[in-house]
């Protein structure tokens, strides 16, 4: 799948955070945290509940920071809002699936494709055709296939079951041909079928050139897709490395494994 | 007169709006909901005791005793039982809560305006004693002041010390914060929200007995007198209750000393003192940082969710007998033809609410605001030498930028909020523009050439109808269409799918209210003159409620509600249709998707399908637990 937006070579940075804070009145829910996530590679956040994974994800998505800086491929983009991110090439999931339920799964999906071609802001409000129509319905068809999702194409979102929700979520994500992956416990509500299915999707999408982050609990699928894993605790990244280090290693142990 | 007796003058409607605010905060602190109906219950009180009292010509005191100690209470425990308990039970969202506390507002009205009519009545019984206690320094303070001030006193330290230390303000608390949590704790979540229903509504009543004899009695006025207070509940943040009585003091006190003022030509000052309340409850509105709103289990999800959610699949050739029966008055003598021009004019209206709630998932009880300016600004242009079917376009577009400032706010609020504050912009647009006679009296609206002829005219708000109507049917394809339902389905998701969320907001809110102001113009031409009531900013509640319950997310609902509300009041008598939308929304709850979406599931014999399930799986252990403090 390629995209308008501009991928970074394999293993070139495609997403760089430095030095982020988050704080929420007196609590450092992120505490200075750096991390790298690399062109075609799988990398991963891990770590005990409110230890600011979440939080961190949002700063990296397009939510406040307090101090520090998000580059995406290069350029700054520590000030631009979610949706100015999303259309740099930032796609991701949500905890709590995201989904727009009165829409069916194929508009799910074209809200994204539009959304991330180039069409002006006026032009995008006034509704006018879109002048990329015709790679709109091609992204929107591939990722429908990808994801298996052809059959619910034309199903409204909300009456479909949650295992499925988070593969539109995914689709949805893959449509905007983004070039970084951010997702956020992706796993959570698949059954094994599907996390198979996800796992085998996490690993094609990196062989694609795609930058994959994901914030997990299932240990299982971390180590199975991951090259490399971040352990946080307490808003700060307390070990970092291969899914063997990190398995030996005695400090990620005591917090989190 | 002196400064010092100007404050104290102003002390008493102070003393009575910090009652009002007190009454509305407690309410909203002990049951969740903040009770848009809290200034409908004060008027009906007072219309009760006035009835009793001069017409009955019952003893003062035993009116008061039975209206406030024992009707207003019991009024609020049948609201509990009958409206809210139901809706608390399946979790509804404070959208949701919104429109059934309007459907009683509106209900209310709709039955003081059957009962009493809309002439004032000015006499209505005074409970304070008149006369005046003298101080030192030759000034002298109305005894009646110094009454209500006591009783806002006494009644919060009454709030105060039961919410802080006694069992039952902590259950009432817990009941608020996180009902099914508490009943799962052994407390009885129905008995203690019951009893927060019935506190609220008494205080409803006595501020209404203590307000009405300040001023005329009728079903608008006292009703918009407290809502406005609304801003003094606001600057307390909807929490703390020595904040909203010093508010409520100061813009008494402030209101007296604008008088002082020498009178503008503009008449601003003199405005500006009328109508200090909605001022603030404006200004606090925009200024403050977020309330502190309380309960609710999705008080973050989809919270503006209203409709079905699954938009309109019209059957081929929908339009058939829907083009029919709009042609239908062509045929009508001139008079009922005159009637019927409300209709088109009135749908374009509501449809302007289908886009906004409907599609775009923003609240606005404003439109009669937007209504207005449209129905003012054509009637300014007309006068001023410009053609009318010209006027009418231009009135449209000129509003469009009002909306965008209204939209503005939109970006950051939602819920509750927002509804306020749109109301609080209708609100400070009837004062300062609409009841200002310099605005008012230049407008000349009459039937725009070539359309002068009742048919014509008819046929021309038909056409604009149609337009509307076209343009509403081809959003629900688009990208756009796709994009406003993205973002009222999920915000954060829109954000993450390349949406900029706050253009579309303030993008929608624009259209909305230029469509809006395209209809209320129509009004405005067919009834040929600039008519102040006719966008009064509690009409804007009222067809609020009649939108959302006849399918906020449908055009054809939108239409039909046009279509019935006036037919019904020029079948039967006026008000007839607001208490038939009142009672609807307050049925609402149980009536997933509206009017229409009920009658065709009853039709088609289809059972209900809820509109937002909750996902719940208990445990063997769960159930065992429920069905020992549920049974």
């Amino acid at each position: 799948m390629s995209g308008p937006g501009s991928r970074a070579a394999p293993g070139e940075d495609a997403l760089r955070a430095a030095g982020i804070v988050r704080r929420f009145g007196g609590l450092r829910a992120v505490d200075g945290v750096d991390l790298v996530v690399p062109a075609g590679l799988v990398t991963a956040v891990i770590g005990p509940n409110g230890a600011g994974k979440s939080t961190l994800f949002d700063c990296l998505a397009g939510g406040r920071v307090d101090a520090g800086r998000v580059h995406l491929g290069g350029r700054d983009v520590t000030r631009l809002p979610a949706h100015r991110r999303a259309r740099l090439g930032l796609a991701r999931t949500f905890q709590v699936v995201s989904v727009f339920p009165s829409l069916t799964v194929v508009d799910n999906l074209r809200v994204a494709a539009e959304n991330r071609s180039g069409a002006s802001a006026p032009a995008r409000l006034l509704g006018l055709p879109d002048p990329a129509r015709g790679r709109t319905r091609v992204a929107v068809e591939a990722a429908l296939r990808r994801l298996a999702l052809t059959e619910h194409a034309h199903t409204p979102a909300g009456e479909l079951p949650a295992g499925i929700l988070r593969m539109v979520e995914l689709a949805r994500a893959l449509t905007a041909s983004p070039s970084v992956l951010l997702l956020d416990e992706p796993a959570s509500g698949l059954d094994d079928a599907q996390a198979d299915r996800l796992r085998h999707e996490l690993r094609a999408l990196a062989a694609d050139g795609l930058a994959v982050l994901l914030v997990e609990h299932d240990m299982d699928l971390v180590f199975g897709v991951a090259d490399t894993v971040h352990v946080m605790a307490a808003g700060r990244i307390v070990a970092s490395g291969t899914p063997a280090e990190i398995r030996a290693d005695a400090r990620a142990r005591e917090v989190y494994l | 007169m002196l400064t010092l007796e100007l404050a104290l003058a102003g002390l008493g409607v102070g003393a009575i709006a910090a009652l009002a605010a007190v009454g509305m905060i407690t309410s909203y602190r002990a049951t969740g909901v903040f009770n848009l109906s809290f200034g409908a219950l004060a008027m009906i009180v007072a219309y009760l005791v006035w009835q009793q009292v001069r017409v009955w010509g019952w003893p003062l005191w035993a009116a008061v005793l039975l209206d406030v100690g024992v009707v207003a209470p019991a009024l609020g425990l049948v609201l509990e039982r009958f409206v809210f308990r139901g809706l608390h039970r399946e979790g509804a969202g404070p959208a949701r809560m919104l429109v059934a506390s309007l459907g009683v507002f509106v209900l209310l009205v709709g039955i003081a305006t059957l009962t009493w009519g809309t002439q004032a009545r000015l006499d209505p019984p005074s409970i304070v004693p008149t006369g005046s206690v003298g101080l030192p320094g030759d000034t002298s303070v109305p005894t009646g002041t110094l009454v209500e001030l006591g009783v806002v006193i006494a009644v919060a330290v009454l709030v105060a010390g039961v919410t802080r230390y006694t069992r039952f303000g902590v259950r009432l608390r817990a009941v608020v914060d996180r009902r099914a949590l508490a009943e799962l704790a052994g407390v009885p979540a129905d008995r203690v929200a019951a009893a927060g229903w019935a506190f609220g509504s008494m205080l409803a009543g006595l501020t209404g007995v203590l307000l009405a004899p300040h001023l005329r009695l009728d079903p608008y006025g006292l009703t918009l007198l407290v809502l406005e207070t609304i801003g003094v509940a606001v600057v307390a943040r909807l929490a703390s209750l020595p904040v909203a009585i010093l508010a409520a003091l100061a813009i008494g006190v402030g209101q007296s000393e604008l008088s002082r003022l020498e009178l503008d030509s503009w008449g601003l000052i003199q405005a500006l003192q009328a109508n200090l309340f909605v001022v603030v409850m404006l200004v606090a509105l925009l200024v403050l940082p977020r309330m502190v709103e309380v309960g609710g289990p999705d008080g973050t999800r989809a919270a503006t969710r209203l409709g079905t959610g699954r938009g309109e699949s019209a059957p081929a050739g929908w339009w058939v007998p829907f083009v029919a029966v709009a042609a239908a008055p062509l045929a009508l003598g001139a008079e009922h033809l005159r009637i019927a021009q409300q209709v088109p004019a009135l749908a374009i209206v509501f449809v302007s609410l289908v886009m906004l709630t409907g599609y775009a998932g923003q609240i606005s009880l404003g439109q009669a605001g937007f209504a207005g300016l449209g129905a003012l600004f054509a009637g300014q242009l007309m006068g001023r030498q410009v053609p009318g079917l010209l006027a009418l376009f231009l009135a449209a577009l000129l509003v469009v930028p009002v909306g965008l400032l209204t939209g503005w706010p939109a970006i950051r609020r939602r819920g509750l909020t927002l509804a306020l504050t749109t109301f609080a912009v209708a609100a400070v647009v009837s004062r300062f523009v609409f009841a200002q006679p310099r605005f008012g009296t230049d407008a000349v609206l009459d039937h725009p050439w070539p359309f002068e002829g009742e048919r014509a005219f008819y046929a021309l708000e038909l056409a604009c109808l149609g337009l509307v109507l076209l343009v509403i049917r081809r959003l629900h394809v688009s990208r756009l269409g796709r994009m406003l339902v993205a973002v009222r389905d999920h915000e954060g998701g829109a954000a993450a799918a390349g949406v900029d969320v706050a253009s579309a907001k303030v993008f929608v809110f624009a259209v909305g209210a230029g469509v809006a102001a395209l209809g209320g113009a129509l009004l405005g031409m067919g009834g040929r003159a600039f008519d102040a009531a006719a966008f009064d900013p509690v009409l804007g509640l009222v067809w609020f409620a009649a939108v959302v319950v006849f399918g906020v997310d449908s055009a054809a609902g939108a239409v039909l509600a046009a279509g019935l509300v006036v037919a019904l009041d020029a079948a039967t008598t006026a008000g007839m249709s607001t208490i038939v939308v009142g009672a609807l929304a307050v049925l609402l709850s149980r009536m997933p998707g509206g009017v229409p979406a009920t009658v065709l599931r009853l039709v088609a014999g289809r059972p209900a399908a809820p509109v937002e399930p909750i996902p719940v799986r208990l445990t063997p252990l769960g159930r065992t637990l429920r069905a020992r403090v549920r049974p």
